[in-house]
C-alpha cells in the first residue's frame, strides 16, 4: 500500500513533467494572435504593401523580438494593433512580456539576459546607458521627431531612446455642464484660475479634487501638480534646471510652489476631504468625484488619461458636454508623461521595429489606434478621437516641453519626491522634506 | 449517563459560539470580495458591497443591472478592452484575437492556457521538495552525523534569505545552461526555496515520533531504508499533507519567480491576473473575479488533504 | 554535540545519513547558498558594484568604511542627536514597525490559530470551519488587496463604500482615514496579515494536535481534569515543539512579508517595514549594495530564534 502511493505520486510527477516538455515544444502561447495573423497574409502582404511604407531592415519571416513593457489590459491590446502592420509585412514574431515590477527588468539586465527591446521610463536610458544600442544605429527616422524629444532621449551624446507615447499632464478636467449651470468661465490666466477657485469657495463649492493615493506610487498626482505650478511661476527652463541639477530641489522657487499647492491640498474648503482626502483618496476616485451626481468637486488636475477613467465609471457621460479639459492656465510650457523604447539588441527585427515606429506609417498607426499621443510628428493629424485630437494639438504646439521631473532623475529621486509630497500634505515639515528630496536629487545625478 | 450527555451538549454551546463567530469574522472580507466580483464596475465604485441587495442603489445609475457575470467572463476569456466581452461581441467590435464562441476559452490571454501552465509549474514544484525534505528531515531527526547542529542552524537561517537576493545569480546560471524559460528551471528554483522550511517542519514532526518505534523496527531486522519507507513516510502523512497544502499554495500564488524564470511566453494564472489591470489601474474590478477563479484549486487541495488530519494514526505504535 | 550521548538507535553508520541529506544539500547550495554569497559581496560595494562602499562616504559625515552600506541600513532612519531622539525615531522606523508587526502578528496568528484548532476539533463541521479560516491563504493578495482597500476605504461623500467607515457612520461616528493615520495604520495592516496567516498556523497546529494520543486525553479526563487543565497540562506540553516551530516560521514570514504594505500604503504614512525598504533600495533606488545590506541584517536578526530552536532540538533528544 505504501509502495503503491509512492508509485502513484511518481506517476503524477512524471506525467506533469512529460506534459510540460510537450508544452515546451508547442508554439509559444502569447504570440499566437500575432503569429496567426502572420501566416496567411504574409506572402501577399509583402507584395501588396508598398516597400517604401514598411522597411523590414533585412528581418526575415520568423525572426523574433522579445519585448518587455509595463502595459497591460487595453494598453497591450492597443500595442498589438499598432504593431500588426509590421508583423504582417515582415513576418516577425513578437514575444511580449508585461509587468509593472521593476524587479523583472533589472534582474534580466543584471543577469545579462535583457529583452531585445523594452518600453520603460526615461530614467532607464541613463541607468542602462552602457548596454543600450543607439537609435541612430538602428535605422531611426529622426526627421519625425521634434528636437526636444531627441534631447531628452540623448545620454552622453548618444540618442538611446525612442519616445513612443506621450500624455500631456498640464491639463485640468472639468464638467462643462456643471460650469454652465453655475456660471463659471474657463480661466485663461493663473490669476483668473485663482479667482475662480476663490469664487467657488465663496459659493460653497469645493473647487478641487486632489486625491493622490496610488499604492506604492502614492504622491505622483501631487508632484505633477507641483511641476505644473512651476511651469506657471518659473517656466520650463527652471524645470529643466531641476532635472539637470543646476537648480537644487530645496530652492525657494520650489518651496513657493509647494506652498501654493499645500494651501489647496490641505484644506477642506479647497479640496475634497482636505489633507486626509488628498492622501487617502485614490487618483482614479479623485477623477470620478468631479463627475458624480451631485459632483463633489468642480475640477481635477490630471493627465490626458482621465477621460478614460470617467468613461469607465460613468458610461452615460459624453466627452465635450459632460467632461472636458483645458490647459493649466498661465503655464509657460507643457509637462508630459512619456514612454520610451530602448533596445538591447541590434538584430534586424529590432531595426525593423525602430524603423517602423519612427516612420510616417508607424506614427499614423499609433495615432489612429489612439494609444494616448505619439511624439512622432507624422501622427499628429491622424487622431480619430476628438479628445486625442485636442490633446495632440496641445502637444504639437507645445513650446517648452518638460518631461516629468520624477521620471527624469535616476536613482531613488522619483520615489523620494512622491514620499516627500505625501508627507508634506500629511503634516510634515516642508524644509526638512525638500532637503531630503534635494539629497536624493544630488545622489541620483552623481 | 444521559444527563452527562445533555451536559456535554450544553457545554458545547460556547464552543459553537466561538467557532461560528470566528468563522463569520473571517468570512466578511471574502464575502465582500465575492459580492464585489458579481457587480458591475459603476456600482462597485459608488456604493458599498453590503448594499448590493437593496434597491436604492440601482436608481443612481440608470442602465446597469445589479448583478452580472461579466467580470468572470472577462477574466476567463482574457478580455482586454474598455467595455465587457459580452457587449463587444454583441456589437461586433471585439478584438481580432477573440471569436465570440467557445474557442475563446482557449484564448492565450485567457485563463484556460494559464491554468494548465500553472498546474505544470505547481505539481512538480510541490512534490519534489516534499520528497527530498522527507529524506533530509529523517536524517536530521533519527540519524547521527557530524555537524548536525551546525547544519540545522544554517537550515533555520536559510529560511529568511529573501528571494530577491538570489534572482540575478540564478538567472545568470540558467542563461549559461540554457534553462531560462523552461519549466525545469522554475521547478528547481521552487524546490530549492521550499526546502529549508520543508526540512525544518519534517524534522520537527519526525523528531516527535517515539524512540520505541524505531527500536522495535530495528529489532525486527528492518534496515533504515525499510524503516523510512514503511514506517516514517506513512506516519508522517499529516505533516506531509500540511506541507503539501502550503507548498502548493505558495507556488500557485507566486508571480515573481514565474515572471523571472518563465516569463510571458508560458503565462501562469498569476501573470494573466496581474495583466488584467492597466498601468493606470483600469480594470482592477476584474481582479475580484480572478481571485476567486484562482482560489478554487487550492481549496480543492485543502479539502482533499484534510483526510490525513486524523487523530490516532500513532495510536497502535505507542505503548503507554 | 558528541556522538556519545546520542541514543544507540540513531547510529546508522557514517555514510548513510549523507545519502539522505545529499539531494537537499546540493539543491539548497545551488539555489540559496551560492547565490546568496554572491550577492552578499555587493553589500560591501557601491551602487554599481564597481568600487568599495567606502568610496560612497561623504566628507564630514559619519562613515563606516566598507561597512558604509550597513551604516546606511541601520542608522539612516534614526535621529542620532541624543539617546531620546534615537529611541523615538526607532519606533517609527522600519525596524520599529517590523518589531510591532512581529509582536502583534505572531501572537495573533498563533493564538487564534491554536485556539481555533482546539475548538474546531470538538464540532462535526471541523473541515468546513477550518477551510474558512484557511481560505484567505488561498486568495492571492492581488485580489485580497482589492477587498481590504474597500474595508478600510475612507469616503469623502455621504455614502461610505468602506465597510468599517460605513459601520462607524451608521453608529453616528466620524469616518476615520485608517490607512493614512500613523500608528493606527500599522495595526490595520497587521489585521490583514492576521486574517491571511492564521490559517497557516491553524493547519500546522491542528496536524500536531491530531498526533496527541487519545489514550493520554482519556486518561486525564478519567482523572477528573477539566478541559482547561487538559489544554494547559496535557496538550500544550505535547505540542510545544510544534508551537515553537510555528512561532519561528511566523517570525521569519513577518520579517520577509512585504506585499501587504506594498499594496495597501506603499510604505507611506509611517508604515515602512524592513522587507519593504529592502525592495525599495534594490529596485526603486537601484542601490543594490544598500538593499543587500538590509537583507543581511534580516538574516542576522533571526539568530536568537536559531538559538532557541537548537536548544529545543537538544532538549528533545535528551528526552529520548
Amino acid at each position: 500500500m505504501k509502495t503503491k502511493s509512492i508509485v502513484v505520486v511518481s506517476m503524477i510527477v512524471i506525467l506533469t513533467m512529460l506534459l510540460a516538455s510537450c508544452a515546451k515544444a508547442a508554439p509559444v502561447a502569447t504570440e499566437a494572435p500575432m503569429a496567426e495573423a502572420t501566416e496567411a497574409p504574409m506572402a501577399e502582404a509583402t507584395e501588396a504593401l508598398m516597400p517604401s511604407e514598411i522597411d523590414c531592415m533585412g528581418a526575415a519571416a520568423g525572426d523574433t523580438v522579445s519585448m518587455l513593457y509595463q502595459w497591460s489590459g487595453v494598453e497591450e491590446e492597443n500595442l498589438n494593433k499598432i504593431l500588426a502592420p509590421l508583423v504582417e509585412a515582415c513576418g516577425i514574431v513578437i514575444n511580449p512580456e508585461s509587468t509593472r515590477d521593476q524587479a523583472l527588468l533589472d534582474t534580466r539586465v543584471q543577469a545579462g539576459t535583457p529583452p531585445d527591446v523594452t518600453f520603460w521610463n526615461v530614467t532607464q536610458l541613463s541607468q542602462y546607458k552602457d548596454k543600450l544600442i543607439a537609435m541612430t544605429d538602428l535605422g531611426v527616422n529622426g526627421d519625425n521627431y521634434a528636437e526636444y524629444w531627441k534631447n531628452i532621449g540623448t545620454v552622453d551624446s548618444k540618442w538611446l531612446g525612442l519616445p513612443v507615447k506621450a500624455d500631456p499632464k498640464t491639463l485640468v478636467w472639468y464638467s462643462p455642464a456643471n460650469f454652465t449651470t453655475d456660471g463659471y468661465a474657463i480661466p485663461t490666466t493663473w490669476d483668473e484660475l485663482d479667482a475662480l477657485v476663490e469664487k467657488m469657495v465663496a459659493d460653497g463649492k469645493v473647487p478641487w479634487s486632489m486625491g493622490m493615493e496610488s499604492g506604492d506610487a502614492t504622491g505622483w498626482t501631487g508632484t505633477d501638480f507641483i511641476q505644473d505650478i512651476l511651469l506657471v511661476t518659473q517656466g520650463p527652463d527652471y524645470v529643466m534646471g531641476i532635472i539637470d541639477g543646476t537648480i537644487p530641489y530645496n530652492d525657494p522657487g520650489v518651496k513657493a510652489a509647494y506652498e501654493i499647492y499645500g494651501k489647496w491640498a490641505m484644506s477642506e474648503m479647497y479640496t475634497v476631504g482636505g489633507a486626509a482626502g488628498t492622501v487617502s483618496v485614490g487618483f482614479n476616485d479623485a477623477i470620478n468625484k468631479v463627475f458624480s451626481n451631485p459632483p463633489e468637486a468642480m475640477m481635477v488636475k490630471q493627465s490626458g488619461f482621465a477621460g478614460g477613467t470617467v468613461k469607465a465609471t460613468y458610461p452615460d457621460l459624453t466627452y465635450g458636454t459632460d467632461y472636458d479639459f483645458f490647459g493649466v492656465p498661465g503655464a509657460k510650457g507643457l509637462q508630459g508623461g512619456s514612454d520610451w523604447m530602448m533596445a538591447f539588441s541590434d538584430k534586424p527585427a529590432v531595426k525593423a521595429l525602430v524603423a517602423y515606429l519612427s516612420s510616417a506609417k508607424g506614427g499614423e498607426m499609433w495615432a489612429q489606434v489612439g494609444f494616448d499621443l505619439t511624439p512622432n510628428t507624422a501622427g499628429s493629424d491622424a487622431y480619430v478621437d476628438a479628445a486625442l485630437l485636442k490633446k495632440g494639438q496641445i502637444l504639437a504646439n507645445a513650446t517648452g516641453f518638460t518631461p516629468d521631473i520624477g521620471d527624469s532623475i535616476p536613482g531613488g529621486f522619483g520615489s523620494a519626491e512622491f514620499k516627500g509630497i505625501t508627507e508634506y500634505v500629511n503634516g510634515g515639515d516642508l524644509d526638512t522634506i525638500l532637503n531630503t528630496i534635494a539629497t536624493a536629487q544630488i545622489e541620483g545625478l552623481k | 449517563m444521559r444527563r452527562s450527555k445533555i451536559n456535554k451538549m450544553l457545554n458545547k454551546i460556547p464552543t459553537h459560539f466561538v467557532i461560528i463567530f470566528t468563522m463569520f469574522v473571517w468570512l466578511v472580507p471574502t464575502i465582500g470580495l465575492f459580492i464585489t466580483s458579481l457587480r458591475p464596475l459603476p456600482l462597485i465604485n459608488t456604493t458599498g458591497w453590503w448594499t448590493a441587495f437593496s434597491d436604492k442603489n440601482t436608481q443612481q445609475t440608470s442602465s446597469t443591472t445589479k448583478f452580472t457575470l461579466n467580470n468572470y467572463i472577462d477574466a476567463i476569456v482574457g478580455y482586454r478592452g474598455t467595455n465587457t466581452y459580452v457587449e463587444d461581441c454583441q456589437s461586433g467590435s471585439q478584438s481580432s484575437s477573440l471569436k465570440c464562441n467557445a474557442s475563446d476559452l482557449l484564448n492565450p490571454r485567457g485563463m484556460g492556457q494559464a491554468f494548465v501552465n500553472s498546474l505544470l509549474v505547481t505539481i512538480p514544484a510541490t512534490i519534489l521538495p516534499i520528497f527530498l525534505a522527507a529524506f533530509a528531515g529523517y536524517a536530521f531527526a533519527w540519524l547521527d552525523f557530524k555537524g548536525r547542529f551546525l547544519l540545522f542552524a544554517i537550515l533555520v537561517g536559510l529560511q529568511v534569505v529573501p528571494l530577491q537576493m538570489t534572482l540575478v545569480p540564478v538567472l545568470k546560471m540558467y542563461a549559461q545552461t540554457g534553462m531560462t524559460g523552461t519549466f525545469l528551471g522554475v521547478w528547481l528554483f521552487h524546490t530549492g526555496f521550499g526546502m529549508p522550511y520543508a526540512i525544518y517542519l519534517m524534522r520537527n514532526f519526525l523528531g516527535g515520533l517515539p524512540k520505541d518505534l524505531f527500536e522495535a523496527a530495528y529489532l525486527d531486522g528492518a534496515s533504515h531504508w525499510t524503516t523510512f519507507t514503511n514506517l516514517v513516510i506513512p506516519l508522517s502523512m499529516p505533516a506531509i499533507a500540511s506541507l503539501g497544502i502550503f507548498q502548493f499554495l505558495w507556488v500557485w500564488n507566486d508571480l515573481l519567480v514565474a515572471l523571472v524564470f518563465l516569463g510571458g511566453t508560458k503565462p501562469v494564472m498569476t501573470y494573466q491576473i496581474s495583466n488584467m489591470v492597466t498601468s493606470l489601474g483600469a480594470g482592477w474590478h476584474l481582479l475580484t473575479a480572478a481571485a476567486f477563479l484562482s482560489m478554487l484549486l487550492p481549496m480543492v487541495v485543502f479539502f482533499a488533504l484534510q483526510r490525513y488530519f486524523v487523530r490516532g494514526m500513532l495510536a497502535g505504535a505507542i505503548k503507554g | 554535540m558528541s556522538s556519545a550521548n546520542v541514543p544507540q538507535v540513531m547510529k546508522q553508520g557514517k555514510v548513510i545519513p549523507w545519502f539522505y541529506l545529499a539531494p537537499a544539500i546540493i539543491i539548497m547550495s545551488i539555489f540559496i547558498v551560492y547565490p546568496m554569497l554572491n550577492t552578499v559581496v555587493l553589500s560591501f560595494l557601491n551602487k554599481d558594484g564597481t568600487a568599495s562602499a567606502a568610496t560612497t562616504c561623504n566628507l564630514g559625515q559619519p562613515c563606516w568604511g566598507v561597512f558604509e552600506n550597513y551604516r546606511y541600513a541601520l542608522t539612516a532612519e534614526l535621529n542620532i542627536t541624543s539617546f531620546n531622539t534615537i529611541w523615538q525615531s526607532f519606533w517609527v522606523s522600519s525596524y520599529g514597525n517590523t518589531l510591532k508587526w512581529i509582536f502583534i502578528m505572531v501572537s495573533g496568528t498563533v493564538g487564534i490559530g491554536l485556539g481555533f484548532a482546539i475548538f474546531a476539533e470538538r464540532v462535526k463541521y471541523e473541515a468546513l470551519a477550518k477551510a474558512i479560516i484557511f481560505m484567505p491563504m488561498a486568495i492571492s493578495f492581488v485580489g485580497a488587496g482589492v477587498i481590504w482597500k474597500f474595508v478600510y476605504n475612507w469616503g469623502t461623500s455621504q455614502v461610505q463604500v468602506g465597510l468599517l467607515n460605513a459601520i462607524i457612520t451608521a453608529l453616528g461616528g466620524k469616518p476615520v482615514p485608517f490607512l493614512s493615520t500613523t500608528n493606527l495604520n500599522t495595526i490595520m495592516l497587521v489585521i490583514v496579515g492576521i486574517w491571511m496567516w492564521t490559517g497557516f498556523c491553524m493547519t500546522i497546529l491542528s496536524a500536531a494536535l491530531k498526533a496527541v494520543p487519545d489514550e493520554v486525553l482519556e486518561a486525564a479526563r478519567v482523572d477528573g481534569a477539566s478541559e482547561w487543565q487538559i489544554f494547559w497540562g496535557v496538550m500544550v506540553p505535547i505540542i510545544s515543539p510544534t508551537i515553537i516551530v510555528v512561532i519561528t516560521t511566523m517570525v521569519i514570514n513577518v520579517l520577509k512579508l512585504f506585499d501587504i504594505v506594498y499594496v495597501m500604503t506603499g510604505g507611506n504614512f509611517g508604515t515602512e517595514v524592513i522587507a519593504n525598504r529592502m525592495y525599495d533600495e534594490m529596485y526603486k533606488n537601484f542601490q543594490t549594495g544598500r538593499g543587500t545590506a538590509i537583507a543581511v541584517v534580516l538574516i542576522i536578526a533571526i539568530i536568537p530564534f536559531i538559538y532557541m530552536n537548537i536548544r529545543r532540538f537538544l532538549a528533545q533528544e535528551a528526552m529520548r
